[in-house]
């Protein structure tokens, strides 16, 4: 598995986790983030529970699973948090669960036994350290209801969960973790957008919310990172998206 | 950037051993309830066999008397399998629960055993490594301490199979002492030996049940204890490896 440093400064670091080489062809590829500081670190997205094996090995490659203090879930699905319950058993029994408050009935499908921390919607603040704040801002019905992306004012980087993700064949990769291309990778997020997406006025409202943040980074869970210009295109380009594809197949 | 290639998924001979019996005791449980789909079906038909050998004794007056005193003692033995009954659901309740926190421990343990091959190299410290196996260990822990309570709910089937058993003999008895009966009840003799010989079809159908679940409660005593003793000697390898680690 990849791992990739999207920014650093002293001990205040972002790591990228992906492009697992041998993980099987029918698990859809995910990012993992690592946020630290000093000695805590949260684990966004932690992943489903395929790629936990290679993702703990990886991580455990770069820092001691005990400095993991936060678990942070941006909606309920599968691939974001299977691996909870695995999670839950290596890291320290006090490692706080972020969450969608509507989301924590659902997600203990998962693990009857894990206590969430659960974020409201308009979402909050944590600190992981006295220096380094994380906001956990809302990306409602992008695609979930219950959906949250993460800022760092410090660092700029915005880890946004769905919005930006793409599915890029294994063997169509560039590489490296970054969108290299812009105009060449839309064929890679372009129908996931599509389809996935359902809300117009859920993504203008994100796009406003977006827009107002300085963003050098923007990290997807899924897929190619954007960074610098790419950034604003990728912000661009999602604006004028005709999405809820889904629906030309009803009432037919 | 940093690049680790992990190998395929990998098991080892112990933990492929460790699911393939869990797998089979757990099939073995089930099919034990299995035999048992039928017992309340059965015992409501040994009721109602009952109330109408208690009218059939009723209209054969004085010949019916010792008919009258064995099938009360049947309707006793209704409530005694009703009993048996409820108690198998509420096995069958914690088996199944019990089922489900094994296979989820089995694919845990699947996951962290594949982590620990991961971290088994240059690239990972000693303190990395010690923290998956930990991990690892109180799956495994998990696992035996499981393993011993459906041990204990096997146990408990065997005695719910045995009761029935009991109620089977029993029962067997009534319907031999009630064609006993019918040969001296005269006009009645027919409805007695109808009584007698339905009860025993009864029987027969119980001691097929019977017979279904004792064999898959002990194909799953032997397969629970064997697991018990594979889970322990895994955890003591562990813990010696943490020990030693």
């Amino acid at each position: 598995m990849k791992c990739v440093t999207l920014f650093r400064d002293n001990e205040h670091c972002w790591q990228a986790f992906g492009q697992d080489p041998d993980k099987p062809d029918n698990v859809v590829d995910t990012n993992q983030y690592v946020v630290r500081s000093g000695d805590a670190a949260i684990l966004l997205d932690p992943g489903g529970m395929e790629v936990f094996p290679p993702m703990l090995a990886a991580l455990t490659r770069e820092i001691p699973v005990e400095n993991v203090t936060a678990l942070f879930l941006s909606h309920q699905d599968p691939d974001i948090g299977s691996s909870l319950p695995l999670w839950r058993r290596i890291c320290k029994p006090d490692v706080k669960i972020y969450l969608s408050w509507l989301w924590a009935g659902f997600t203990a499908h998962f693990d009857r036994d894990a206590v969430f921390t659960t974020i409201p919607d308009e979402g909050m603040e944590m600190s992981l350290s006295h220096d380094v704040k994380l906001r956990f801002l809302p990306a409602h019905y992008l695609h979930s209801s219950g959906n949250f992306n993460v800022y760092d004012p410090k660092a700029r980087v915005l880890f946004s969960g769905d919005m930006g993700a793409a599915l890029v064949p294994a063997d169509k990769g560039n590489g490296t973790m970054f969108v290299s291309d812009f105009a060449g990778h839309i064929q890679y997020m372009e129908g996931f957008h599509r389809r996935w997406l359902g809300s117009p006025q859920a993504r203008d409202a994100w796009v406003a919310q977006m827009s107002k943040l300085d963003i050098d980074i923007l990290a997807p869970q899924h897929g190619l990172v954007f960074k610098g210009d790419d950034v604003r295109r990728f912000m661009d380009w999602i604006a004028g998206l005709d999405i809820g594809s889904g629906l030309a197949a009803m009432n037919r | 950037m940093s690049q680790v290639s992990i190998p395929a998924r990998v098991h080892t001979q112990r933990t492929d051993r460790i699911e393939a019996r869990a797998n089979g005791l757990l099939g073995d449980c089930r099919r034990a309830f299995h035999a048992f789909g039928n017992l309340d079906e059965l015992a409501e038909n040994l009721r109602i066999l009952s109330l109408n050998a208690e009218l059939a004794a009723g209209r054969a007056g004085e010949k019916g008397r010792a008919v009258r005193a064995l099938t009360q003692y049947t309707r006793e033995l209704v409530n005694r399998l009703a009993q048996i009954q409820g108690e198998m659901n509420a096995l069958r309740h914690r088996t199944f629960a019990l089922s489900s926190t094994i296979l989820r421990g089995m694919m845990q343990m699947a996951l962290f055993e594949r982590a620990c091959a991961l971290v088994d190299d240059v690239g990972h410290d000693a303190a990395a490594k010690a923290s998956v196996n930990r991990a690892f260990s109180r799956i495994m822990r998990m696992l035996v301490d499981t393993l011993d309570d459906m041990a204990n709910s096997v146990g408990d089937l065997a005695r719910r199979t045995h009761g029935v058993e009991e109620v089977v003999s029993q029962s067997d008895s009534i319907a031999t002492n009630i064609a006993i009966e019918a040969a001296a009840a005269g006009e009645h003799e027919k409805e007695f030996r109808t009584v007698s010989d339905t009860m025993r079809r009864y029987v027969d159908d119980l001691r097929l049940m019977i017979d279904e679940a004792s064999d898959a409660v002990r194909r799953a005593s032997e397969k629970g204890e064997a697991l018990r003793r594979l889970g322990l000697d895994s955890l003591e390898d562990l813990e010696d490896l943490e020990d030693n680690g």
